[in-house]
C-alpha cells in the first residue's frame, strides 16, 4: 500500500502539469485574494465528489480547541485520473495545506497545495494554472 | 382422410416457417455488421417509475401494474423497513431533487431517450437532464475503485440479445418514486431483445446481497417513438427558474429584446459561403468505411483558457490565464457592442459569479461545451454525429439535411444540424435560448446566437475545431475561435455536478451580501 502511494504521488506530480482541472464556477468570485491561508491539521474526512472533492481537517487553535475547515480541491475525476483512489487520503493523516479563504467568511478555503509530513507536495488541482505546478 | 390431414400439416409447417422467417428477417432492422439495430427514440408506456410493483393511485402518482417478475421484491427484513420509510418520505426521492436517476430507473422514466449504435459503443441520450449512458461493447473491462450514479455499463451480444452488465453503482439512487432502493453492492444484467421493428423487450436482473434475499427481475417493453428528435428537460434548471434561485436575464434570454432577430446584410463569413479555407493537414487521417473522416474517439479539448476569457489574458488571482483562441477578428478581441462590454464587466464581479449557469451545474451551451476543461467522446453512428460530454450533457447532430426546429423552440444546447464539406464536418446550431454564458468571466451570447462549427481532422489524433458565432444583439460582427481537440486513450467518467455542488451556496452568500449592502 505504501509503495503504491509513493508511486501515486509521482504520477500526480507529472500529471498535474498536463491535466487541467475542471472548475465549473469562478474560484476568483468565491475566494478572497486578500485572505491567503496556511494551516496544518489532521484529516477528518475526504469527500470524494464532483465537480470538486473536499478535504476536511481539524485545526487546533491557540485555545487548544479543534476547529474543522473545509478545503476545496480538484474534482474526483481529475484525482482518479491522477491515480488517486478514495481510500488514499485516510482520516488521521496530518497535512499542511495552503490556499485562500472563501469571501463569505465561512471556514471554507480553496487548496493551492497540500504538503505531507515528509515534505512531499501534492498539487490540489483547484486552479488550472496554479503557481505550485509551474 | 389421411391425405387431407397431411395437406393441413404441410400447409401448417409452411405457415409456421413463413411466420418465423418473417419475424426474424423482415421485422427486425439490422446494422451493417448484422446486429439488431436498436437505434431510434424509445419510451416506456408504463408506470414503473412511480412504483415497480402493482400500485393504486396516490397524490402525484398514477396507478400502475407492476413489472417485477414472480412475486414481491425480495427485501431483507431491515431493508423492507427502510423501503417503507422511503415511501413515507418522498421528498427524499433523489429525483425530487433532480439528482441523476441511476440505472435502471432512467430507462423507464416517462421521458424519451435515443439509442445510437456503433460496433464499439452503444450510446443512450436521455431527454431528462441531458443524461447519457455509454455501453462499451469493445471488450474493455469496467474501471475499478470508482463509483457512479449511473453505474458503468459493459455490453456483449448473445445471439440477437444485447446483454449489458452494469456495475460500479453508488448507493444514492432509488428504483422508483415508491422508495424501492439498493446499496452500492448493486449489480445489474440488462437484456435488450427486439421483438419487432418498433418494440424492444427490456429485462433487468437485479442483484444486491446487502439488500435483497435473492436476485429478482423486472421486464417491460420499450416502444419506438414517432418523434423526430428529443428535446431537453433540464430538471434542476427548471426547478431553479420556478423557485427564483436562477433569475432570468431579459437582456439575453429568449424572447428578450429584438426577437425576431435579423442578421445585418453586411455581416459575412457566418454560414460557410465565404472564403473559409481548411487547415493544413499534418498527417494521415482515419476514415470510415464510407470514406468520410472518422472523428470517433475520446478527446480532451485544448481550450486555451477560453473558459476564463476567449481573448489572450494573464492569470488573475484564481482565474487562469489564456493564450487567446479568437482567430477572427484578427486583433483577437471579442467585438462586443457597448452595452455588452459594460454587462461583461459587471458579470466579472464576484457577486455575479453566482449567475454563471455552469456554477449551478447547468449545461454549458454552444460553443462553450467544446472548450470547458472537460473531456468528450465523439461517436459516428449512421446519419449522426454524437458528442457526449463528461460534464453530463450531450449533442446529437443529424447529418440528413433536415431543417432546424421552429424558431420558437429554444434549447440550452440548441438544435444542431451537420453536413460534410470535403473532410470538414460543418455543424450549424440555431434555436439557442440565450441562457448560457461563454465562460466564467461573463462573456456574452444571447438568444440571437447562431453558431457554425467546423470539425476538421488534421492527423489521426487531432481535430482542428473552429466555431463562428453570429449574434447581432451582442456583437458588431461575427467572430471565430479555433482550438485543437486532442485524442487520448481514456474513457469518459461521470461528472455528477449539482448533486454535490457546495460552491453555489457560497456564491449565493456573496451575491446576497452585495445586494444587501447596495440596499443600505
Amino acid at each position: 500500500m505504501r509503495t503504491r502511494r509513493v508511486a501515486l504521488f509521482l504520477v500526480a506530480t507529472i500529471a498535474a502539469i498536463v491535466l487541467p482541472a475542471a472548475a465549473h464556477h469562478s474560484f476568483s468570485a468565491e475566494y478572497d485574494s486578500a485572505k491567503p491561508l496556511k494551516m496544518s491539521g489532521k484529516v477528518t474526512e475526504m469527500r470524494w465528489a464532483n465537480p470538486h472533492a473536499w478535504i476536511y481537517i481539524d485545526v487546533v487553535g491557540k485555545d487548544g480547541k479543534a476547529v474543522n475547515w473545509a478545503w476545496e480541491t480538484g474534482g474526483a475525476n481529475a484525482l482518479y485520473r491522477r491515480g488517486w483512489r478514495k481510500e488514499d487520503l485516510v482520516a488521521g493523516t496530518m497535512i499542511v495545506i495552503d490556499g485562500f479563504q472563501a469571501r463569505n467568511g465561512s471556514r471554507t478555503a480553496n487548496a493551492t497545495s497540500i504538503t505531507f509530513p515528509d515534505g512531499r507536495k501534492l498539487f490540489a488541482g483547484s486552479s488550472s494554472q496554479n503557481p505550485a505546478t509551474k | 382422410m389421411r391425405s387431407s390431414s397431411r395437406t393441413i400439416l404441410v400447409y401448417g409447417l409452411m405457415l409456421a416457417c413463413v411466420t418465423v422467417c418473417c419475424s426474424r428477417q423482415a421485422a427486425i432492422p439490422r446494422t451493417a455488421d448484422g446486429r439488431p439495430d436498436l437505434q431510434g427514440i424509445w419510451q416506456v408506456r408504463n408506470r414503473a417509475s412511480y412504483n415497480l410493483e402493482d400500485h393504486v393511485a396516490r397524490h402525484g402518482m398514477p396507478a400502475g401494474t407492476g413489472v417485477v417478475q414472480g412475486g414481491p421484491i425480495p427485501y431483507q427484513e431491515w431493508a423492507a423497513k427502510r423501503k417503507i420509510e422511503n415511501a413515507a418520505n418522498r421528498q427524499n426521492d433523489p429525483l425530487a431533487n433532480c439528482y441523476l436517476p441511476g440505472v435502471p430507473r432512467i430507462m423507464y422514466m416517462e421521458f424519451p431517450f435515443q439509442i445510437f449504435q456503433t460496433p464499439d459503443h452503444i450510446a443512450m441520450t436521455f431527454e431528462w437532464s441531458q443524461v447519457h449512458r455509454t455501453v462499451y461493447t469493445n471488450g474493455v473491462p469496467a474501471p475499478e475503485g470508482i463509483d457512479f450514479w449511473m453505474g458503468d455499463s459493459r455490453g456483449r451480444w448473445e445471439g440477437d440479445t444485447l446483454v449489458v452488465e452494469v456495475s460500479d453503482h453508488n448507493d444514492r439512487t432509488w428504483f422508483d418514486m415508491a422508495g424501492n432502493f439498493h446499496s452500492e453492492e448493486l449489480t445489474l444484467v440488462e437484456r435488450y431483445t427486439m421483438v419487432n421493428a418498433d418494440t424492444i423487450q427490456y429485462e433487468v436482473t437485479i442483484t444486491d446481497p446487502k439488500v435483497f434475499t435473492r436476485p429478482w427481475t423486472i421486464a417491460m417493453m420499450l416502444h419506438r417513438s414517432e418523434a423526430a428528435r428529443i428535446f431537453e428537460y433540464q430538471c434542476q434548471a427548471e426547478a431553479e427558474e420556478a423557485n427564483g434561485a436562477f433569475e432570468p436575464d431579459p437582456k439575453t434570454w429568449y424572447p428578450g429584446p429584438g426577437a425576431p432577430v435579423t442578421i445585418p446584410a453586411e455581416w459575412k463569413g457566418d454560414t460557410g459561403e465565404s472564403a473559409w479555407k481548411p487547415p493544413a493537414r499534418k498527417g494521415a487521417i482515419r476514415r470510415m468505411p464510407d470514406g468520410k473522416p472518422d472523428l470517433q474517439g475520446y478527446y480532451m479539448p485544448d481550450g486555451g483558457g477560453g473558459n476564463y476569457g476567449l481573448g489572450k489574458h494573464e492569470q488573475d488571482f484564481l482565474t487562469p490565464g489564456g493564450r487567446g483562441i479568437i482567430v477572427d477578428p484578427p486583433d483577437g478581441i471579442l467585438p462586443m457592442q457597448a452595452w455588452a462590454k459594460l454587462e461583461a464587466e459587471d458579470r466579472k464581479t464576484p457577486e455575479r459569479g453566482y449567475d454563471d449557469p455552469t456554477a449551478h451545474c447547468f449545461v454549458a451551451g454552444v460553443p462553450r461545451s467544446m472548450y470547458v476543461p472537460s473531456p468528450l467522446q465523439i461517436l459516428q453512428p449512421p446519419g449522426h454525429l454524437v458528442i457526449l460530454h463528461e460534464r453530463m450533457s450531450w449533442r446529437t447532430i443529424p447529418l440528413d439535411g433536415r431543417p432546424h426546429l421552429p424558431d420558437h423552440i429554444r434549447l440550452w444546447q440548441g438544435d444542431s444540424i451537420g453536413r460534410w464539406e470535403g473532410d470538414t464536418l460543418v455543424v450549424d446550431t440555431a434555436n439557442l435560448n440565450g441562457k448560457t454564458w461563454l465562460n466564467e468571466v461573463g462573456e456574452i451570447v444571447s438568444h440571437a446566437e447562431r453558431v457554425v462549427e467546423r470539425f476538421t481532422p488534421i492527423d489521426a489524433d487531432t481535430i482542428h475545431y473552429e466555431a463562428t458565432v453570429t449574434d447581432p444583439l451582442v456583437y458588431t460582427r461575427p467572430w471565430t475561435i479555433a482550438l485543437p481537440l486532442n485524442r487520448q486513450k481514456d474513457e469518459l467518467l461521470e461528472v455528477a455536478c449539482h448533486e454535490d455542488n457546495q460552491d453555489l451556496a457560497h456564491l449565493k452568500d456573496i451575491r446576497d451580501a452585495a445586494r444587501a449592502k447596495r440596499r443600505k
